[in-house]
């Protein structure tokens, strides 16, 4: 798998070269970012990246750092460390056209960052149970990560883990907790930088929410699209955060037909 | 035994010499990798580990073989379960696929 130095760490990525485009135009790029914890770039690319490089469109992954096989100091982990990786990904690829993002969980939320302060890099936003990095957001992250990294160090946890789901996603756990409490993720994540509402409503390029209807936003499925002078949403009905990894057919349809439809937006 | 069936087995022998390699040495880890040996449960790997997998399988046997484009079909748990000897029947499938339509 190919890797590069990013923002000075050693970085693993995967390019997918679209297999067909229209006549007359050239590809659109669209890039995935995985969430925090136990992601990395194959739950993008086991799923969603060959049948969207398939449609015509070049698919770039990558290995946030802390995460898969990209290198994981100890410290660096505010929003915007994640979001200087991106930027310099993007400059050392040589991209130059604006790009789709697509963002699962975290993921979005640096998608949100990244359009919040480079707007002439991003076409769209594809969001997966994200939320941009707002106050509420940093609190909500800070109370999830100090609970998981509390539930992580208990080793009966484990157990429970396995009880409840598999063995497989007691591996899964065992790793997470090694990523956060080895690392200053916990501390650094929700420091951001943080987006004020009025920033987010700043925020003019198309943007594509999908939630589930028992996910992290249940509170209120509404509350984001509203602000987002280009935003629309679409609900996952029974569905609770996972929706990338338990709806990915439908994700992989919607995606699909919205790069189709933004392929010609300026910024 | 039929030709296909020993060409399957030669596939499966040389997916698992292509696993061993890239996890330098499954009798380091105690395991056998036998068809039935599963990918992420008995030798220890990550879904990322999966997909470095997907890219040694179609260097060493061509772009026929894409093996993230075949898991992208499948539920979580299909992947997560999935077994040295699904991933080299599939490999087989599509060996056979190809020299179908090069004998065409």
């Amino acid at each position: 798998m190919p890797s590069m130095i990013v923002n000075g760490l050693n970085t693993n990525y995967q390019l997918l070269p679209a297999a067909a485009q229209a006549e007359h135009s050239e590809p659109q790029h669209v890039v995935f970012i995985h969430g925090l914890g136990t992601d990395s770039l194959a739950s993008f690319y086991l799923t969603l990246a060959p049948p969207v490089a398939a449609a015509g469109i070049n698919v770039i992954s990558y290995d946030l750092r802390g995460h898969g096989k990209t290198d994981r100091p100890d410290r660096g982990y505010r929003l915007q460390d994640f979001v200087d990786d991106l930027v310099d990904l993007l400059t050392q690829l040589g991209i130059k056209e604006p790009v789709h993002l697509v963002g699962n969980s975290f993921g979005g939320t640096i998608a949100y960052a990244v359009a919040w302060q480079h707007p002439e890099l991003v076409r769209s936003i594809v969001c997966i149970e994200s939320e941009p990095p707002t106050a509420a957001w940093a609190e909500k992250m800070k109370n999830i990560l100090a609970a998981t990294m509390e539930f992580l160090q208990i080793e009966d946890s484990y157990d429970w883990i396995e009880a409840n789901f598999s063995a497989h996603h007691r591996r899964l756990a065992r790793l997470a907790g090694q990523r956060i409490t080895s690392t200053s993720m916990a501390e650094e994540v929700p420091l951001g930088p943080i987006m004020t509402i009025e920033q987010v409503s700043e925020i003019t390029c198309p943007v594509l929410s999908l939630l589930g209807s028992h996910g992290y936003q249940a509170d209120d499925l509404d509350a984001l699209t509203s602000l987002l002078p280009r935003g629309e949403k679409y609900v996952f009905d029974g569905q609770g955060h996972s929706v990338l990894v338990e709806q990915h057919r439908e994700v992989r349809e919607l995606l699909i037909s919205w790069i189709s439809r933004h392929a010609t937006e300026s910024v | 035994m039929t030709n296909n069936q020993v060409s399957d087995e030669a596939t499966f022998s040389r997916v698992a010499s292509l696993l061993d390699e890239m996890i330098g040495g499954a009798d380091l880890l105690g395991v056998e990798i036998t068809p039935q040996t599963r990918f992420h449960e008995d030798l220890q790997l990550e879904s990322i580990d999966l997909v470095t997998f997907a890219g040694i399988l179609t260097e060493s046997f061509g772009s026929h073989v894409n093996l993230a484009q075949y898991l992208a079909e499948k539920d979580l748990d299909d992947v997560i379960d999935m077994t040295v000897g699904d991933i080299a029947a599939y490999v087989h499938a599509q060996e056979v696929a190809l020299a179908g339509s090069e004998g065409s």
